[in-house]
């Protein structure tokens, strides 16, 4: 520390015999006038910087690394202090139910995204396979009369079938990702559309599993019971699930390596393109039981996707800190970026004061915020050993 | 006496539990090509970190000029004037070399859009007065050889300004042509009085290049001497502390069931390489010694199915491999790949261990993988190839870069493969790690399986090879016993 203190800092000014840099000196007054204001910002960064850095260094490194790594965790828990502390209607059973039924559909959702961003993919035809897989069960109801369960299975099919058809189009004609699924989520918004031919069912032409699913409580019928309890209940369980296969199983295992080093997974005899095809299938499938969940709460089914599904599921993945770029995160992660977002997104509700035209864009910057303590902080920090 | 450019006192500095450097005293003067050698993990690489503003939490004194300094980050090096050549390339293939020469401060018309003609030229004349007139600045950076990218990559960083220029290993990738090119070059800056930092495995070219040379030993200055008052023998025995202790194994007469092929390779043509021929035995090592661009790499990549190519049969212990074939069916086989590039082949974020068993994982842990096996597995693999420090759950990117290479071998040595196919494995390696990781390769031969050594390093080859092919574009020019041979009749043959 002492070498530091005494040292003076060495920026801003090339050296002297930087010839070539002075011959192509022409443009070199737009770099100076540039320079000069980064100069001064850098210098006042660097004041609080060199009495933080010091602070920092006398935490324990344990410590450290908690805080870091845990960044996500923390800002959950201020999340819930301040709109506690600022609201007398956050911190209320009533709302948690209320947080829990909001953020379920988004959940399942985004266990799916989770799987498909540890491997550095991206699929961007959920919320429209959601709404397609919902269309087709409502449709083998409503319309051609069949009995439950097969408009509940068809509906999960058509997930599955469209998560395989984007792993096919992937892995085997190799388009990547990113095209594939935006094709795919065109693809599943048109048909949804053309089988609807635009005609919206409401409550009593669902399927009874599908409401069941959607909005069945839990704890009896009275005021104590947890609303969209079987929902919710699902949500979990979905997690749950995607927390067990990515943690403890060979496949899981593979789904990361995939995503930090795919060439050296390949190296290693690990079938990336099997693992692709997978994860796009299995968040193809999470799509069709959000689709029949979201649904069954809204007791309505729309003959086109919810745009906000997509941005919604991969906002909570990303939030609770699992890289874009894949290898790192995890349904851990997913859960308290879910939980984070849910109640970001509801606290602000709950300010009566509140512009409702301004909410999102306040919800923006929150959002803003709250990525940026989560990803800068926990990107520094080393990955945690699982 | 030539003046003092750069001065570091009493450096140390720490990661986690391993101290990298311990108090370590250094000067640099004004046109003096100053070496730097030691061992794998000796701390070479961290202290040229420092002084190129790699890392800055260091304890210590760094002088530049006299004055003391404390960089923060590489540009601030840079300005100051200390640039850093790095071991990984650092240019872009698909841009011009005129480009990569300027990358980040391309000069600007008034309009302040690219000045292109003045950037051709400045590339032009700067290249013509190192003696590299044969450029064509226009063409893009990765048309040429890599040792010219190599040069592009000096160049980029004196044009930024930089004083001191530390090289890392600049030599690993060239051919010998190459490198005396390179040497040729270094000369010219010397001329320029230029001070230069070289760090090199190669003795005989410190011996060529050095003025002065520093050794470093687990983290501590060993000595610096004047080139003229040293030789090869003194500065192994002052970089090993030890005597070598570290011979490989001797080699056991070659199996008695000579006839039992394990890879058999017919005809194979495709990208670069024509009609290769050849058949690895049972308890045998064979050697395919080529330089930088003979196609001998990717004739091993094509073995593993990494690399597509036209024609040629391919047969692993009697069962020929389906056309177009993929890695994992390569590895089903029986072939195990351990590649040139760690950066390919490696999870640097990961835990060691894990490096170590993924490709196992079907045998260890089934479908539930559990990590108390597959410590049982990965622990004795990393002590059998001595892997330092010898932690299993530290991530393998804070290893170096022979610890790495010798993790990436240790992956194939719990459940050896029927061949193992090692690309240049002892790439960048000091002496004691190459006889380390040869000695396995050794082992395993000793033990009846199949060994394919694939290297541009004459040295190697010689050490364990039973048979030699030598490869020279494309195609393979000669095929002997490993008996009597040295260096000047290998390199004869290219």
């Amino acid at each position: 520390m002492g070498a530091q203190a005494e040292s003076t800092d060495v920026k801003g000014e090339p050296a002297a015999e930087t010839k070539a840099i002075q011959e192509t000196g022409r443009g070199l007054w737009i770099r100076r006038l540039i320079a000069i204001p980064m100069g001064w910002i850098r210098r006042l960064i660097a004041i609080p910087m060199g009495w933080i850095r010091p602070l920092i260094e006398r935490i324990p490194e344990v410590w450290r690394r908690r805080l870091t790594t845990l960044a996500p965790v923390w800002t959950l828990l201020v999340v819930w202090l301040f709109f506690s502390l600022q609201t007398p209607s956050f911190a209320t059973r009533a709302n948690f139910n209320n947080i829990l039924a909001q953020v379920a559909t988004p959940g399942i959702l985004a266990v799916g995204m989770t799987f498909v961003l540890l491997t550095g993919e991206i699929d961007l035809s959920i919320a429209a396979v959601a709404a397609l897989s919902a269309e087709v069960s409502v449709q083998l109801y409503r319309v051609y009369g069949w009995d439950e369960p097969i408009p509940l299975i068809a509906a999960l099919l058509t997930g599955l079938l469209c998560g395989m058809g984007s792993g096919i189009i992937s892995t085997i004609i190799r388009v990547p990702t990113f095209m594939a699924t935006l094709a795919m989520s065109l693809i599943a918004e048109g048909l949804t559309l053309w089988i609807s031919r635009g005609r919206q069912f409401f409550y009593t032409e669902i399927s009874p599993w599908t409401l069941w699913i959607g909005s069945k409580k839990i704890g009896g019928t009275g005021p104590g019971a947890l609303r969209n309890g079987m929902m919710i209940l699902l949500c979990g369980l979905i997690l749950l699930i995607g927390y067990l296969v990515l943690r403890y199983t060979r496949f899981g295992r593979y789904v990361y390596m995939t995503g930090a080093n795919p060439s050296a997974a390949r190296l290693a005899g690990i079938n990336t393109k099997l693992i692709v095809f997978s994860v796009l299938t299995i968040c193809g499938f999470t799509a069709g039981v959000a689709g029949i969940a979201a649904q069954g709460r809204l007791g309505t089914a729309l003959p086109q996707p919810q745009g906000t599904f997509l941005i919604q599921a991969i906002a909570c993945v990303v939030l609770g800190g699992t890289s874009l770029t894949g290898g790192k995160g995890g349904i851990w992660q997913t859960t308290v970026g879910v939980l984070t977002y849910g109640s970001l997104t509801n606290g602000l509700d709950n300010f009566r004061n509140i512009d409702s035209f301004a909410k999102t864009f306040i919800t923006g910057l929150v959002l803003l915020g709250a990525l940026i303590v989560n990803i800068v902080f926990a990107g520094r920090a080393p990955r945690d050993r699982t | 006496m030539s003046s003092t450019v750069l001065e570091l006192k009493g450096i140390s500095k720490q990661f986690r539990s391993v101290q990298a450097l311990k108090s370590v005293d250094f000067d640099l003067r004004e046109g003096e090509t100053h070496a730097l050698v030691g061992e794998n993990g000796a701390g070479k690489s961290t202290l040229v970190r420092i002084l190129a503003g790699v890392y800055d939490g260091y304890d210590g004194e760094f002088l530049l000029n006299g004055k003391h300094v404390h960089f923060h980050t590489p540009k601030e090096a840079l300005n100051a004037g200390i640039g850093m050549i790095h071991q990984e390339l650092s240019t872009m293939p698909v841009l011009s070399v005129a480009e990569n020469l300027f990358l980040g401060r391309q000069p600007l018309t008034r309009f302040g859009t690219v000045d292109w003609k003045k950037m051709e030229r400045i590339a032009r004349e700067e290249l013509a007065a190192l003696g590299f007139s044969e450029i064509i600045v226009t063409l893009p950076l990765g048309t040429n050889s890599l040792g010219i990218q190599q040069v592009a990559e000096v160049l980029r960083v004196m044009l930024s300004g930089a004083k001191v220029l530390i090289m890392d290993e600049p030599t690993s990738a060239l051919s010998p042509a190459e490198v005396e090119r390179l040497i040729q070059l270094i000369d010219t800056l010397r001329q320029q009085k230029r001070s230069i930092l070289y760090i090199s495995h190669f003795l005989e070219e410190v011996m060529r290049v050095a003025d002065r040379i520093t050794v470093l030993r687990d983290g501590r200055k060993v000595d610096t001497l004047e080139r003229k008052d040293t030789n090869i023998n003194q500065l192994i025995s002052l970089i090993l502390g030890r005597q070598v202790n570290a011979t490989l194994p001797p080699a056991l007469p070659e199996a008695t069931e000579r006839d039992h092929i394990l890879l058999e390779v017919k005809d194979l043509s495709g990208g670069v390489f024509t009609n290769v021929n050849f058949q690895v035995l049972a308890g045998q090592v064979l050697g395919i010694y080529g330089p930088i661009g003979a196609g001998h790499f990717d004739v091993a990549r094509a073995i593993f199915g990494m690399y597509r190519f036209d024609r040629g049969t391919i047969i692993v212990d009697g069962e020929e491999l389906p056309g177009n074939f993929s890695a994992r069916q390569a590895i089903k086989r029986g072939l195990a790949y351990a590649t040139e590039s760690r950066r390919r082949s490696m999870f640097l974020d990961e835990p060691i261990y894990r490096n170590i068993t993924l490709p196992h994982l079907p045998r260890i842990g089934g479908f539930l993988p559990n990590p108390a096996h597959e410590l049982e597995v990965a622990v004795p693999a990393m002590t059998r190839t001595n892997v330092q420090p010898p932690d299993p759950l530290n991530p393998a990117g804070k290893l170096s870069g022979g610890n790495q290479q010798k993790v990436a071998i240790a992956r194939w040595i719990t459940f050896p493969p029927k061949v193992l196919i090692a690309s240049e494995p002892t790439r960048g390696m000091d002496v004691g790690a190459k006889n380390e990781v040869l000695g396995i390769l050794r082992t395993l031969r000793n033990e009846h399986y199949g060994v394919l050594v694939v290297s541009s390093e004459p040295e190697t080859i010689l050490a364990v090879s039973d048979q030699i092919l030598v490869m020279t574009h494309g195609r393979i020019v000669a095929q002997m016993e490993n008996k009597n041979l040295d260096k000047d009749s290998l390199m004869r043959l290219i």
